[in-house]
C-alpha cells in the first residue's frame, strides 16, 4: 500500500486511542477534584496537564481544567485536537476507509466542534464523547478487513495505549487522593471490574503493577506490547517488513514485561518507563522503515 | 473571419425564461407525475424532508470546501426531468462536440492544419493561456486527450439546449451526480415510484475502462491512479470518491516519482510502477521541471515519461486551449471542418473582444452583456452587466481595452427555470444549467445519462457555480416507458412452509431460571 496511506492509518489508530484515553482520564480526574477537595486545585490541575504534556498556566479550577483538556482544533493532543487529527487522517484515506468508520468519526468530530456544553455537567459530556469514540473503535473492528491498513492502525493504537497508560500512571492519583485515587486510576483505564475480580488488593502499588504487567487485561502495557508484536508479525506475513528491526524492538519490550517479573513498586515503575521509551522508539522505526524509506529523487534545472 | 457577429436584435431581447415544469398554468405532460407528488407533499412535509437531507449529507460528509470551510453541496429536493427525446439530442450533440474537440487538440499539438486552412487564426490559438508548447508532440497512446469532459449546457427561451462553455481540463461534480441520486432516494422515495429513471451508478466503471484503455501500448494490466492536490482541495471529496469506486489508489504528488523513464509510487513494500494517471491537478502544477518550478503538488519529470509513452496523463496536458472561451465561438466550425457535420447543439452568441467591430458593439450595450475572462472557469472574474455598477463596468472596460484577447462577451441568456424548494418548503422557479459528463475511451463517447444540474438559489440569479453560491439538482433522464407501471408481485396461492428449518438454540436453563425468578418475586409479596 501507499506509504502515505499507511502513515495515515497508523496515526488514525493513535489519535482515536489518544482521544479516548484522554477523555477517560479527564472524566475520572475531574470527578476526584469535585468529590474530594483536600488537594489544592492548582496542584491537581497542574499534575494532569503535566502528564498530558499540555500547557498549565492559569488553570486552577475544575471547569478550567476541562476546558484546557477538551481544548480546540489548534492544540494537538487535547481531546478536540486529537479527534480532529484522527478525522484529518481518516479524510486522507477516505477512498479506502470503510464508510461507516468515517461516518462514526465524523459524527464524533461534529458533536465536538459544534459546541460542547462543558461547564454545566462535564461528566455527561465526557460520557457522551466516550460513547462516540467507542462506536468508532467498534465500527473499525467489524468493518475493516484484516489487511495492511488495519495492521498499521492496530500498531498505532497499541503503541499509543502503552504511552497513555504511562501518562495515566504518571498522574499518581494514589498519592494525591490516597483513598479514592487507586480506583479512579482503574476506572480511567476501564479496569475496575477486571482488577477487583483478579483478587488483588486495592492499593496504589497493586493497581500500578496490574496496569503494567497483567497478562489478561487488554489495556495492560504487557498486552498492548503483545498485540503490537502480533501486528508487526501480521505485517511481515503480508510482505511488509523491515528485516526484523521493528519486531525486535516490540518483541523485546513484550518479553521484558512478560518475564522480568519483580513485583516491587520500583521495578514496576522502571518497566513502565522503559515501555514508554520503547514505544517511542518503535514509532520512530515504523516511520523510518515504512513511511520514509525511499530516498528522495533530486532534480535540478 | 469565419464567425459572424450576432445580430444586435438577438442581444437586446430578454424574454421570459423557459419554465421546464409549467406550460402556462399547467404542468407539461412529462412533468405531471412529479407535479402531483409535489402538490401532495406540501410545504411542511418538504421542509421536514429538507432537514432529513441535510442530516444525511452531513453524516456522510458529502461536502465540498469553499474558502477553507467544508460544507454540503446544497441539493434541491425536486429532481430535474429530461425526456428521452431531449436526452437523445444532448447525447448525440455532446459526443459530436467531443469528437471535434479531440480532432482539434490533436491538430494544434501537431501539424496545425486548421490554422493553415484559416478556420481559426493561429494567433488566437497560440495566445491562449492554456496552449502548452510543452505538450507539443506528446501523442496519447489511444489518441484520447479528453478522457473526461463536462460541457455546460443551458436551455434558452425556446427550450433549446445550447452549449455555454466546454470543460476539457478537470471538470468536477460527477460524484455529486451519484450522491444526489442516493440521497434523494433516501429522503424522497415516493417520487421515484412514479418514474422510470436511467441509473447513473455505472459511471466509475466506465471511467476505469476508459483509463485502462488509454494505458501505454506495451502494458497488459495498466495500474491506474487518481492524482489529487490533497485534502484541502475543494474537490477532494470527489477525488476520493472516484478512487474508491474505481478501486484504485488515490495519490498525491509526493507519493510518485520518476526514474528511468517510468513513474513509480512509494509503497510500504517498495516502489510500484504507475501507468495511467487520472490527474485532478492543473497543468501548471503537474511537473515542476517543465511547468511552475515552485509546485509541490506535481511530479518532477512526469512530462518526459509521458513523452516517452511510458505513462498516460488524463486528461491530456494542454487541453485548456480547446475550452478557452475565445476559442469557443469557433467550435461549430471545428465540427464542420473535422467531421463534415452540422452541429447538433448550438453555441450561445459570443463576441470576440479582440475584434474591433465586436468590441465597439459590446461597449455600447455592456449593461446587457455577461463579460467573462477567456481563460477562467468556475465563474471567477465574471461580470454580469445588468447587475454591475457603472464603476464596475468602467473598470472591466479598461481591462478589456488593455487585454482584448483576455475577455469575451455574451448577451445575457435567460436560462430555463425548474421548480425548486426555497425557504419553508415553498416551491419557486429557479434558473438551472446542465453539465453532462462524457467519457471517451477511444472507441466511443459515453455520456452519463443525466449529469449535474446546477441551480442558482437566490431569486433571479443566473450564476450557478458552486463556488458562487449555487446548488444542485438530481437530474433524471426518463426512460421510454415512463411512468413506471407499478404492479404488485404475484403472490403464489399456496405457501409451502419449510418444516425442516433448524431449531433455535437457547442457552440451557435460562427459561427455567426466569420462571423460578418470577415465582420468587411473587412469593416475596409487595414491597412495604
Amino acid at each position: 500500500m501507499l506509504s502515505r496511506l499507511a502513515e495515515s492509518y497508523f496515526w488514525l489508530g493513535r489519535y482515536v486511542e489518544r482521544a479516548e484515553a484522554t477523555t477517560r482520564l479527564l472524566a475520572e480526574h475531574h470527578q476526584l477534584m469535585v468529590e474530594d477537595q483536600s488537594v489544592s486545585e492548582l496542584l491537581s490541575c497542574a499534575v494532569l496537564l503535566e502528564a498530558l504534556a499540555l500547557p498549565h498556566e492559569h488553570v486552577s479550577h475544575p471547569d478550567e481544567l476541562v476546558r484546557a483538556v477538551v481544548g480546540n482544533e489548534e492544540t494537538p493532543s487535547t481531546i478536540i485536537g486529537s479527534v480532529a487529527a484522527a478525522r484529518d487522517n481518516a479524510r486522507a484515506v477516505r477512498d479506502s476507509l470503510s464508510a461507516e468508520t468515517f461516518e462514526a468519526l465524523n459524527t464524533a468530530y461534529l458533536s465536538l466542534v459544534r459546541g460542547v456544553v462543558i461547564t454545566s455537567s462535564p461528566g455527561v459530556t465526557m460520557h457522551r464523547l466516550m460513547e462516540r469514540l467507542l462506536t468508532v473503535n467498534g465500527v473499525i473492528e467489524w468493518t475493516m478487513p484484516r489487511d495492511e491498513a488495519f495492521q498499521f492502525l492496530v500498531l498505532g493504537r497499541e503503541l499509543e495505549r502503552i504511552d497513555m497508560v504511562g501518562r495515566l500512571l504518571a498522574v499518581r492519583h494514589d498519592q494525591l487522593w490516597p483513598s479514592a485515587g487507586p480506583s479512579a486510576t482503574l476506572r480511567a483505564a476501564g479496569a475496575q471490574t477486571a482488577f477487583t475480580r483478579s483478587g488483588a488488593t486495592l492499593n496504589g502499588a497493586q493497581v500500578r503493577a496490574y496496569l503494567v504487567l497483567d497478562p489478561v487485561f487488554p489495556r495492560s502495557m504487557r498486552n498492548c506490547a503483545a498485540d503490537a508484536e502480533e501486528g508487526v508479525r501480521s505485517l511481515a506475513r503480508l510482505g511488509v517488513s523491515d528485516k526484523g528491526v521493528l519486531l525486535r524492538e516490540v518483541g523485546m519490550l513484550r518479553s521484558a514485561l512478560e518475564f522480568e517479573i519483580d513485583d516491587d513498586t520500583e521495578s514496576v515503575d522502571r518497566l513502565a518507563e522503559q515501555a514508554r521509551k520503547a514505544a517511542h522508539r518503535a514509532s520512530d522505526q515504523v516511520n523510518k522503515a515504512f513511511f520514509r524509506q525511499h530516498g528522495t529523487v533530486v532534480w535540478s534545472h | 473571419m469565419s464567425v459572424d457577429a450576432p445580430t444586435p436584435a438577438s442581444a437586446s431581447a430578454s424574454p421570459e425564461p423557459y419554465d421546464e415544469m409549467l406550460d402556462g398554468e399547467n404542468p407539461r405532460v412529462s412533468h405531471r407525475s412529479l407535479h402531483e407528488v409535489l402538490t401532495a407533499l406540501g410545504p411542511s412535509d418538504l421542509n421536514e424532508r429538507a432537514r432529513q437531507r441535510d442530516a444525511y449529507l452531513d453524516r456522510h460528509g458529502i461536502t465540498f470546501s469553499l474558502a477553507g470551510r467544508e460544507r454540503p453541496l446544497p441539493l434541491d429536493l425536486v429532481p430535474r426531468l429530461i425526456t428521452p427525446e431531449e436526452w437523445a439530442t444532448i447525447e448525440a450533440g455532446v459526443a459530436q462536440r467531443i469528437r471535434a474537440l479531440e480532432a482539434f487538440l490533436a491538430d494544434v499539438y501537431s501539424d496545425g492544419h486548421i490554422m493553415r486552412d484559416g478556420v481559426i487564426p493561429r494567433a488566437l490559438v497560440t495566445s491562449s493561456t492554456h496552449y502548452q508548447r510543452k505538450a507539443w508532440g506528446i501523442e496519447p497512446a489511444n489518441g484520447v486527450r479528453i478522457h473526461v469532459s463536462g460541457s455546460d449546457l443551458i436551455r434558452d427561451e425556446r427550450g433549446q439546449f445550447r452549449v455555454l462553455e466546454d470543460n476539457l481540463r478537470n471538470p468536477s461534480g460527477v460524484s455529486y451526480v451519484l450522491e444526489n441520486r442516493r440521497t434523494l432516494a433516501h429522503v424522497l422515495p415516493e417520487i421515484f415510484a412514479k418514474h422510470r429513471v436511467h441509473p447513473v451508478s455505472e459511471y466509475p466503471e466506465k471511467l476505469l475502462e476508459a483509463l485502462r484503455a488509454a494505458g501505454p501500448v506495451n502494458v497488459d494490466e495498466p495500474t491506474v491512479v487518481v492524482l489529487t492536490p490533497g485534502v484541502h482541495n475543494s474537490a477532494h471529496y470527489e477525488h476520493a470518491f472516484l478512487a474508491r469506486r474505481m478501486g484504485v489508489e488515490l495519490v498525491e504528488g509526493r507519493d510518485l516519482y520518476c526514474r528511468d523513464q517510468m513513474v513509480w509510487m512509494r509503497t510500504t513494500s517498495g516502489p510500484r510502477p504507475v501507468h495511467v494517471i487520472y490527474r485532478r491537478i492543473d497543468d501548471e502544477f503537474l511537473d515542476p521541471l517543465h511547468m511552475r518550478a515552485d509546485s509541490v503538488l506535481g511530479v518532477p519529470g512526469l512530462l518526459n515519461v509521458a513523452r516517452a509513452k511510458r505513462v498516460t496523463i488524463a486528461n491530456g496536458v494542454g487541453n485548456g486551449v480547446a475550452d478557452d472561451k475565445a476559442v469557443y465561438p469557433y467550435v461549430p466550425e471545428f465540427i464542420r471542418y473535422y467531421l463534415g457535420q452540422e452541429p447538433i447543439l448550438d453555441n450561445v452568441d459570443t463576441f470576440d473582444l479582440s475584434d474591433v467591430d465586436h468590441r465597439a458593439h459590446v461597449f455600447e450595450r455592456m449593461d446587457r452583456m455577461v463579460i467573462k475572462p477567456s481563460d477562467a472557469s468556475g465563474g471567477y472574474g465574471l461580470v454580469m452587466g445588468p447587475d454591475a455598477t457603472e464603476e464596475e463596468l468602467a473598470a472591466v472596460r479598461g481591462e478589456i481595452e488593455s487585454d482584448p484577447r483576455g475577455w469575451i462577451a455574451q448577451p445575457v441568456v435567460t436560462f430555463s427555470t425548474c421548480p425548486t424548494v426555497v425557504d419553508e418548503g415553498a416551491i419557486e422557479p429557479r434558473h438551472v444549467d446542465l453539465r453532462p459528463f462524457a467519457v471517451n475511451d477511444g472507441e466511443s463517447v459515453y455520456v452519463l445519462p443525466g449529469g449535474l444540474s446546477r441551480v442558482a438559489l437566490p431569486r433571479g440569479s443566473l450564476v450557478v457555480n458552486s463556488s458562487q453560491g449555487g446548488g444542485s439538482k438530481d437530474t433524471w433522464v426518463l426512460d421510454e416507458e415512463s411512468p413506471r407501471v407499478v404492479a404488485p408481485p404475484a403472490v403464489p396461492r399456496a405457501v409451502v412452509i419449510d418444516t425442516d428449518a433448524p431449531e433455535r438454540h437457547d442457552a440451557p436453563n435460562q427459561h427455567e431460571d426466569r420462571l423460578i425468578q418470577q415465582e420468587r418475586q411473587q412469593q416475596q409479596g409487595p414491597a412495604c
